[in-house]
């Protein structure tokens, strides 16, 4: 608290000298004409702007410097300045000399400088200015000359397309991605629903690469080398089980001859070259196809063996033999060929009923299979679950059965699809079969048969007319057969629905039936327009011989009069009776059962007409010819 | 056929072996009207089998409430609300309503992906709107909403607007705000939390145009 605190002015001059005892001398400050003398020291008159550049980087060296000098010159402290100013004043008296001089016009003459000088040649310069334009010009032109030669070059002796271009291309059609430096591709039918377990991934290479190591085996193969067409730059290396060409066969064979064939493969029925410079994208294709093959076998070998079939279903090795309908087995087989075998795998000379249906079928089935493991119905309202059906949604509000919900679990598999529908497939051909032979035996009532061109895989539906040539606007019989999986269903002119089984002679029987009702109606219509009357008829006669399909038919007309009463019998196995009697007898012998000749009204004995010696095309006209004859001799 | 006690066995075996699904995986986000043509223009590439076109629906969505007075005293809350959501389709007819109860929504830390709150639906017909109301459940709000919905595998993607109920009539409706619903959903078995990240990245492929994220309702309520 008490110590005494000095205050000390800072230190303006500058130090002259520190004594031994530490007293510190000042250097007197300098006077106002001093400090004077030194500022006006150090301007320098003669300074250009130059020189301040010059000067700005050696300030440091020279302040040191300065300060000496000032001591030194301390004597006569205007001595630069005075310098200085006398060189100035020199320099002004040779200029008013000059001038002076100059002003007398007789010994110095002032002319203007001349500036333009440089610039009064502007063609020169444009002149230049283009030569070395042109000299620049040259050297880009030969330049790009040199790249673009160099590049037709290269294209010309590499005649493979850019490899880039290539896997673009590529890259558009197939599933594409890169694992570390190699390229992979996936052409597995997994992004459309495919559950199938077997990878499809392919490897992409640069086709130089392999060029090299190929060549050997490639070169032995004549006919094969890429001087003919293009090589691509880009190579495919597909997996060897997904290699070669690969189709399904389905046969249907009845013991052991076939009925029909199909061929399943998505690349025609040809077996495409399977040479190693095919082009890629085929090669893609085939193995695709051949992965798709395997896939639709493998499903239905699986479901071959699951299925609880009343004759059970065999898979043996590449094979699969279910039985269609007795004595008929549908095989399916796979039949994949790679290249090294293929020689010699050369198909079976190939049937004549290849069936495209079959095949296209098939096709569809697994297909249909994976759409729908993709296509998921979207639940109504949108807060609900995606995966159940509508149905199944609806199921817990409309309080449906434990059965009902079975059955919604309930589908049906490849396998069975296809039985069905090569059940059905051989039903269509025997009923065509029975239809064409009926209509070859049969003449005289003409049947004509229309399939209709819409149906479905396991339905399809016929129309059979039966009439008579000459007569049709008289009578025609109409039936519809509609032929299903295992049975036919025909329904008959009045209505009337018969099922039949598998076997085509249920429907031979029902044909013949239907031709003779179709006579006895025809011949009825005919009279009607004869005048005639139908007495009656019966579609089912009991009398007479015991037939060995059905029953006879007949009617009974009688003419206008009433005189003439013609009878006609149709058996289906043998041909048509048809017998005449007169009602007023014109022979009257009196028996002993009718004696007097006022019973001739009862009508004669029947005398059989034969037709085969008649006139007439076909059996309406002859009848037609008789009612006439037998109308007009009344 | 099963004895009514076979089947509460075979769902309670069910239930233990954790198949049925009544966990929903959920993400929630916004796009402005103008931009949602972009997004469904994304969505159709993102999302499977868009060949038909994008699926659109029309729902009425009407939220019940049933209160139920809590016995155990030391519940701080004397009452704890139930809500239960009942949905109908307005555009596809014969379709069922369907009855929903949504569980307290989990967070989770920033680990997980997803909201997963659990969700327990059902078909029911028409007459559930009557039986709830006979329940003693009252409605909470009802709203219609429109929009397209799409999948990619498991997961259900909704794009829709949000319409306020306008009186009785269905065609008197206002859209609540200017912009669309978002919603990224998968319905699943508890434990499977794997189909979280599968959401995320799908998520953010969808990003900028909109960000799905985990929607914390109680912030937005102390937001409004």
């Amino acid at each position: 608290m008490s110590v005494n605190i000095s205050v000390e002015a800072p230190i303006e001059n500058q130090i002259q000298e520190i004594t031994y005892d530490g007293t510190e001398i000042y250097q007197p400050p300098l006077t106002l004409s001093e400090s004077l003398a030194k500022y006006a020291q150090k301007i320098d008159f003669s300074k250009t702007e130059l020189e301040i550049k010059k000067e700005e980087l050696n300030e440091d060296s020279k302040s040191d410097t300065d300060s000496k000098e000032a001591f030194q010159s301390s004597l006569w402290p205007w001595d630069s300045v005075r310098n200085k100013l006398r060189n100035a004043l020199q320099e002004v008296c040779v200029l008013a000399d000059v001038l002076a001089i100059a002003k007398d016009k007789r010994y110095l003459v002032l002319d203007p400088v001349q500036q333009e000088t440089l610039e009064t040649k502007p063609m020169v310069q444009i002149y230049a200015r283009k030569k070395a334009l042109a000299g620049a010009a040259s050297v880009l032109l030969a330049g790009s000359e040199k790249m673009k030669n160099s590049q037709t070059e290269a294209a010309r002796s590499r005649t493979t397309l850019d490899f880039h271009i290539e896997l673009l291309r590529l890259r558009q059609n197939w599933r594409l991605k890169k694992v570390s430096n190699t390229i992979i591709g996936d052409l597995s039918y997994r992004t459309t629903g495919s559950k199938y377990l077997q990878t499809g991934t392919f490897e992409v290479t640069k086709a130089e690469d392999e060029e090299k190591t190929n060549s050997p085996p490639s070169s032995p193969l004549p006919g094969s080398t890429a001087s003919a067409k293009p090589t691509s730059a880009l190579r495919v290396s597909i997996p060897s089980e997904l290699q070669g060409v690969a189709y399904i066969e389905v046969l249907c064979q009845k013991d052991q001859e076939d009925l029909c064939t199909a061929n399943l493969t998505l690349l025609g029925s040809g077996a495409p070259p399977t040479n190693p410079d095919m082009h890629w994208q085929q090669k893609l294709e085939a193995a695709q196809n051949v992965l798709f093959c395997k896939e639709l076998f493998n499903q239905l070998a699986k479901e071959a063996v699951q299925l609880q079939a009343p004759v059970p279903h065999m898979v043996v090795g590449n094979q699969i033999m279910a039985t269609v309908l007795p004595g008929i087995q549908l095989i399916i087989a796979l039949r994949h060929s790679t290249s090294s075998d293929k020689k010699q795998q050369n198909p079976p000379p190939s049937k004549s009923d290849h069936d495209h249906v079959l095949e296209h079928s098939l096709h569809q089935l697994l297909r249909e299979v994976h759409h729908k493991n993709t296509h998921h119905p979207f639940p109504h309202p949108a807060t609900g679950p995606l995966g159940p059906s509508k149905k199944r949604m609806l199921a817990g509000p409309m309080a449906a059965d434990r059965y009902e919900l079975l059955e919604m679990t309930k589908t049906q598999t490849l396998l069975e699809q296809i039985v069905q529908q090569a059940q059905h497939f051989i039903m269509r051909m025997r009923t065509e079969y029975v239809l064409d032979t009926i209509a070859k035996e049969v003449k005289d009532p003409l049947i004509t048969s229309h399939w209709n061109t819409l149906n479905s895989p396991t339905q399809s539906c016929v129309k059979i007319h039966i009439s008579t040539h000459g007569y049709d606007a008289v009578c025609r019989t109409p039936l519809i057969i509609h032929v299903g999986e295992k049975s036919l269903k025909c329904i008959c002119r009045d209505g009337k629905v018969m099922n039949m089984s598998y076997e085509p002679q249920e429907l031979r029987d029902l044909i013949f039936c239907h031709i003779n009702q179709h006579q006895i109606l025809a011949v009825q219509a005919l009279a009607k327009t004869m005048g005639w009357q139908a007495l009656g008829n019966s579609n089912h006669l009991g009398t007479g011989t015991v037939e060995p399909l059905g029953n006879a038919s007949s009617c009974l007309l009688s003419s206008p009069t009433g005189d003439r009463i013609i009878a006609v019998r149709c058996e289906p196995s043998t041909d048509t009776q048809v017998s005449v009697a007169h009602s007023p007898r014109q022979d009257f012998f009196p028996s002993r059962l009718v004696t007097e000749r006022k019973w001739e009204h009862l009508g004669g004995q029947f005398r059989d007409v034969r037709l085969d010696k008649m006139e007439g095309r076909n059996f309406l006209h002859k009848m037609e010819l008789l009612m006439a004859s037998l109308t007009s001799s009344s | 056929m099963s004895l009514p006690g076979n089947a509460m066995d075979s769902l309670s075996a069910a239930l233990k072996c954790n198949i049925i699904p009544n966990q929903e995986y959920l993400l929630q986000g916004s796009v402005l009207d103008q931009y949602v043509e972009v997004l469904l223009h994304r969505l159709r590439g993102l999302c499977d089998n868009v060949d038909s076109g994008p699926e659109s629906f029309h729902d009425h969505e009407i939220c019940f409430s049933l209160r139920i007075p809590n016995t155990a005293a030391s519940t701080p809350m004397p009452m704890s609300i139930f809500s239960l959501r009942v949905r109908r389709a307005l555009d596809v007819s014969d379709t069922p309503y369907q009855l929903r109860y949504i569980g307290q929504q989990e967070l989770g830390d920033k680990n997980r992906p997803t909201v997963v709150r659990s969700s327990i639906d059902m078909a029911c017909s028409s007459t559930i709107l009557e039986f709830l109301t006979e329940l003693g459940c009252r409605i909470e709000f009802e709203y219609i909403a429109r929009g397209y919905m799409f999948r990619k595998g498991r997961m259900k993607i909704t794009v829709s607007k949000i319409f306020k109920m306008g009186g009785n009539k269905p065609e008197s409706v206002e859209p609540i705000s200017q912009s669309y619903l978002v919603e990224l959903s998968v319905l699943a078995p508890s434990g499977q939390d794997a189909i979280g990240e599968d959401m995320r990245i799908f998520a953010e492929q969808l990003r900028p145009l909109v960000q799905l994220e985990k929607i914390d309702y109680k912030r937005l309520g102390n937001i409004m």
